[in-house]
C-alpha cells in the first residue's frame, strides 16, 4: 500500500472503483438471473467506459459524485450478500475463540481435562523447541500471551 | 458425549409424542361425552381477594395442547439432525422443552395469573431462542422480540391490577356474567391489545420477521405455529366477552391490514424464512380478523390446520438452508427439486396447503372462513382486504416456488447438492402427514353440524379467480428476460415502501428509541456531565480541595498561627468561666 499516502484517503481511480464495484453489487440484487445480469453488467461497464478517458478533473469528480448519487438513490433495500459475510445472515454465528484462551483456564478447569492438558503441555515445548531451532530464542519483548 | 446429545433429543422426542397421543385420546373422549374438567388450588387469600392455581381441561385446550406436543416433538427429533453440529444442543433441547412448559401454562388457565406466568414464560424464552445464535443481528432481532412482547406483557399486568376489584383472577367466570360492564370492555380491550403484540399485528408486526434469527426448528416451532397464536388462542378463550366492543371492529381492520401488507412485503422479500414469516403474519391476520368478526371456532379450525402446515414448511426450509450452506437468499437457490426431490415434496404440499388448494389442510378452513366473509355483512374495503390477501397468498407462494424449484441455480457454477440423512426426511413426514388429513379430520372433529352457505356463482368462483391471477402473476414475475424492465426502479419509492413493511421495522426500532436516546444523551451531557457534576462531584472536590489547603495552613508549618489559635481558644473558654455568674 505504498501509494495511499493516508489511511482512508483514496485517489480518484479508486474511487471510481469502487462506485463500479458497488453499482455490480447493486445490479446483482436487482437481476438474480445470470444473464439478465450479464447483460446490464456490460451496460454499466459502458457507462462508465465512456467517461474513462476524461482528462478533466474537475469534469470527472462532478462525473463521480453523479455516480454516488445515483446508486444511492437506487440501493437495493435487501441487498444480495453471502450468509457468511457482512451484513450476511450467518455473519459471526458460529465463532472459534483462539487456542491462547485454553491457556487461561483456571486450573481447577485445567484438571477436568488431565490427559489433555497434559499433552499440550508437552506439545507446547515441543513447538517451542522446534521454533527456537528454526529461528533462534524469541524476543521477550515481544511475547503477548 | 455425542450418544448423550442424541438420546436427550430421543427421550424429549419420545416424551413429547406420547404426551402429544395421550392428548388426543382425551381429546376424543371429552367431545364425545361433552366434558370439560376444571380443577383449582387455593394459593394464598387475603381481604376477600383469593389467588387460585386453576387449570382448564376441555375439548379445545386438549386439541391445542396434542398439536403443540405433536410439533415440538416432531422439531426436537429434526433438532437431532438439524443442530448436531451444535455445541450447546442439551441448553436448546432445554429451552425448547421449558417452552412447550409456558405454553401448556398457557393452555390450560382459565386464571389470568397463571396465563402471565405461561404468556411471560413464552416471551423469555423466545428471546432466550432468538439470541440462540450469538452474533449481532441476532442480538439485535432478540431485542426487538422481547420489547415488543414486553408491551402485551404488561398490558396483562394492567388487566391483573384491575380484575383486583373483582376478588379473583379466574376471568372465565366473569365474561357472561359481567358482560355490559364497561370496565369489563377496558378489560377486553387491554387483553385485544396484549393479543395484538404476541400476534404481531398492525403496530407491533415487526418483530415476526425479526425473530427469524433463531434457528430454524424454533421457527418452526416458536414463531409460525406455537407462540404467535398464544394471541390468537387468548382472544378466543375471552371471545364471549368481545363482541359487543367497538375496539373488535378496529381490531379487524388492523389484522385485514396486517393481512394484506404481509402478503405484499412477502413479494417483496428475498429471505426465504422471512417470506414463510411474513406468509404467517398474513395468515395470523386472517385468524384474527376471522375472530374479530365473532367465528372464534373458524379462527382456531384455521390456527391448528395452519400450524401443521406451517411447522412443515419451516422445516423444510430448514433443510434447504442446511443444504446451501447457511445461505437464505433465494436469489442463490434454484433448481433444488432435483437434488432434494422428497423435501421439495414436503414444501410443495405445505405451500398447497397454505394457498387451500382443494382437500389440504388448509382448504377446509380457509374456504370456510372466506366463505363466512362473503356470506356476511361487511365493509366493501374489508372485503377487498380479504380477497386480495388470498391472491396474494397464492401471489409469494408462487414466486417462491419458482425460485426454488424451477429456476437456474444460482450460486456456484460446480455443486452437488442432496439430502442429509432420513432424521430430517422423517421428521417431515409426520407433518406431511397431518398437513393433508389435518383439516377433513379437525373439520369432520370440531363442527358438529355443517354451515351452511348460499352464494351467488361469481361470488363463489372468487376465491378461484383471485387465486388464478396470483398464481399468474407469481410465476410472471420471477420470470426474468433480458429486456425486461427493471418495475423497482421504476416505482423505487413505492416498492420501498411495500418491500419493508411500511417501514415498521424502522419505526418500532429506531423511530421509538431515536428521540428518547437522544434526549438520554442530551440529560447525560447536560445533567450527568453538566450541572449535577459541577455541583456535586466535581464541584464539591473542589471546594473540600479549598478548604483542606486552608487547614494545611494551619497545621503543617505556621506554628505561631497555630499557637496564636489556641492561646485565642484558651482566652475565650477563661473569659467564659470568668464571666459565667
Amino acid at each position: 500500500m505504498a501509494n495511499v499516502p493516508f489511511i482512508g484517503v483514496k485517489t480518484h481511480a479508486q474511487k471510481v472503483c469502487s462506485l463500479y464495484k458497488r453499482a455490480l453489487r447493486n445490479l446483482e440484487a436487482y437481476y438474480d438471473r445470470r444473464n439478465v445480469y450479464r447483460y446490464q453488467a456490460v451496460l454499466l461497464r459502458d457507462r462508465f467506459d465512456k467517461n474513462a478517458k476524461e482528462t478533466d478533473m474537475v469534469k470527472a469528480a462532478e462525473l463521480l459524485k453523479q455516480g454516488e448519487q445515483e446508486l444511492f438513490l437506487v440501493q437495493h433495500p435487501i441487498p444480495r450478500c453471502f450468509a457468511t459475510s457482512m451484513g450476511g445472515v450467518a455473519h459471526e454465528r458460529v465463532v472459534t475463540p483462539p487456542d491462547w484462551v485454553i491457556d487461561y483456564w483456571h486450573p481447577l478447569e485445567k484438571a477436568h481435562y488431565p490427559e489433555y492438558f497434559k499433552r499440550r503441555e508437552q506439545r507446547k515445548k515441543e513447538f517451542i523447541a522446534m521454533w527456537e531451532k528454526e529461528y533462534g530464542p524469541a524476543d521477550k519483548k515481544e511475547e503477548k500471551h | 458425549m455425542n450418544n448423550m446429545k442424541y438420546s436427550i433429543c430421543f427421550i424429549s422426542f419420545v416424551f413429547l409424542f406420547l404426551m402429544s397421543m395421550i392428548n388426543f385420546f382425551f381429546m376424543i373422549y371429552f367431545i364425545m361425552n361433552n366434558m370439560v374438567i376444571m380443577m383449582e388450588w387455593e394459593i394464598i387469600s387475603f381481604n376477600s381477594m383469593s389467588i387460585f392455581m386453576s387449570i382448564l381441561l376441555d375439548w379445545m385446550s386438549l386439541l391445542f395442547m396434542m398439536f403443540v406436543f405433536l410439533i415440538s416433538s416432531v422439531v426436537i427429533y429434526y433438532s437431532k439432525s438439524y443442530m448436531s453440529s451444535e455445541l450447546n444442543l442439551m441448553r436448546f433441547i432445554i429451552l425448547v422443552l421449558l417452552f412447550v412448559f409456558s405454553m401448556m401454562l398457557l393452555i390450560i388457565s382459565p386464571n389470568i395469573i397463571s396465563i402471565l406466568l405461561g404468556w411471560d414464560g413464552l416471551g423469555l424464552v423466545s428471546y432466550c431462542l432468538v439470541i440462540y445464535y450469538q452474533n449481532l443481528k441476532s442480538y439485535n432481532a432478540g431485542m426487538l422480540t422481547a420489547l415488543s412482547n414486553r408491551i402485551g406483557d404488561v398490558f396483562i399486568l394492567m388487566v391483573i391490577a384491575w380484575m383486583m376489584n373483582y376478588g379473583s383472577w379466574n376471568y372465565i367466570f366473569y365474561l357472561e356474567f359481567m358482560n355490559n360492564d364497561w370496565e369489563m370492555n377496558m378489560i377486553g380491550s387491554l387483553i385485544i391489545m396484549a393479543a395484538m403484540t404476541k400476534s404481531a399485528q398492525i403496530p407491533f408486526s415487526s418483530w415476526l420477521p425479526a425473530a427469524m434469527a433463531a434457528p430454524t426448528p424454533v421457527s418452526a416451532l416458536v414463531h409460525s405455529s406455537t407462540l404467535v397464536t398464544a394471541g390468537v388462542y387468548l382472544l378466543i378463550r375471552f371471545n364471549m366477552m368481545l363482541l359487543d366492543l367497538f375496539f373488535l371492529k378496529l381490531l379487524l381492520l388492523l389484522s385485514g391490514l396486517t393481512m394484506f401488507m404481509a402478503g405484499i412485503s412477502a413479494n417483496y422479500e428475498f429471505d426465504l424464512k422471512k417470506i414463510i414469516a411474513l406468509s404467517t403474519l398474513s395468515q395470523l391476520g386472517l385468524m384474527m380478523s376471522i375472530l374479530s368478526m365473532g367465528l372464534p371456532d373458524l379462527a382456531f379450525f384455521h390456527l391448528l390446520t395452519h400450524a401443521m402446515f406451517k411447522a412443515l414448511l419451516f422445516m423444510c426450509a430448514g433443510v434447504i438452508i442446511h443444504m446451501m450452506n447457511d445461505m437464505q437468499d433465494i436469489r442463490f437457490m434454484g433448481g433444488i427439486s432435483l437434488y432434494i426431490p422428497m423435501t421439495s415434496l414436503c414444501m410443495n404440499i405445505s405451500n398447497m396447503a397454505l394457498c387451500g388448494i382443494p382437500f389440504l389442510a388448509g382448504f377446509y378452513s380457509k374456504d370456510l372462513i372466506l366463505e363466512l366473509v362473503s356470506f356476511s355483512n361487511l365493509n366493501l374495503s374489508i372485503f377487498f382486504l380479504y380477497y386480495f390477501s388470498t391472491g396474494l397468498t397464492m401471489f409469494y407462494t408462487f414466486r417462491l416456488v419458482m425460485y426454488l424449484m424451477v429456476n437456474d441455480y444460482n450460486l456456484m457454477s460446480i455443486y452437488n447438492l442432496y439430502d442429509e440423512d432420513y432424521v430430517m426426511l422423517k421428521s417431515m413426514m409426520v407433518l406431511l402427514f397431518m398437513s393433508i388429513i389435518s383439516g377433513s379430520f379437525l373439520s369432520w372433529l370440531i363442527f358438529s353440524y355443517p354451515y351452511m352457505i348460499y352464494l351467488p356463482f361469481n361470488l363463489k368462483m372468487m376465491v378461484i379467480y383471485v387465486s388464478l391471477i396470483g398464481g399468474l402473476l407469481g410465476y410472471f414475475i420471477s420470470n426474468m428476460g433480458i429486456y425486461s424492465v427493471n418495475k423497482f426502479i421504476m416505482t423505487y419509492n413505492l416498492s420501498n415502501f411495500l418491500c419493508l413493511m411500511w417501514f415498521m421495522p424502522n419505526l418500532s426500532t429506531y423511530g421509538l428509541s431515536y428521540y428518547f436516546l437522544n434526549f438520554g444523551q442530551n440529560l447525560l451531557k447536560n445533567i450527568d456531565l453538566g450541572w449535577s457534576e459541577l455541583y456535586s462531584g466535581f464541584g464539591m472536590v473542589k471546594i473540600l480541595k479549598k478548604y483542606s489547603g486552608f487547614y494545611n495552613i494551619y497545621q503543617m508549618n505556621n506554628f505561631k498561627i497555630y499557637l496564636f489559635s489556641f492561646i485565642i481558644w484558651m482566652m475565650m473558654i477563661l473569659f467564659m468561666l470568668l464571666f459565667n455568674n
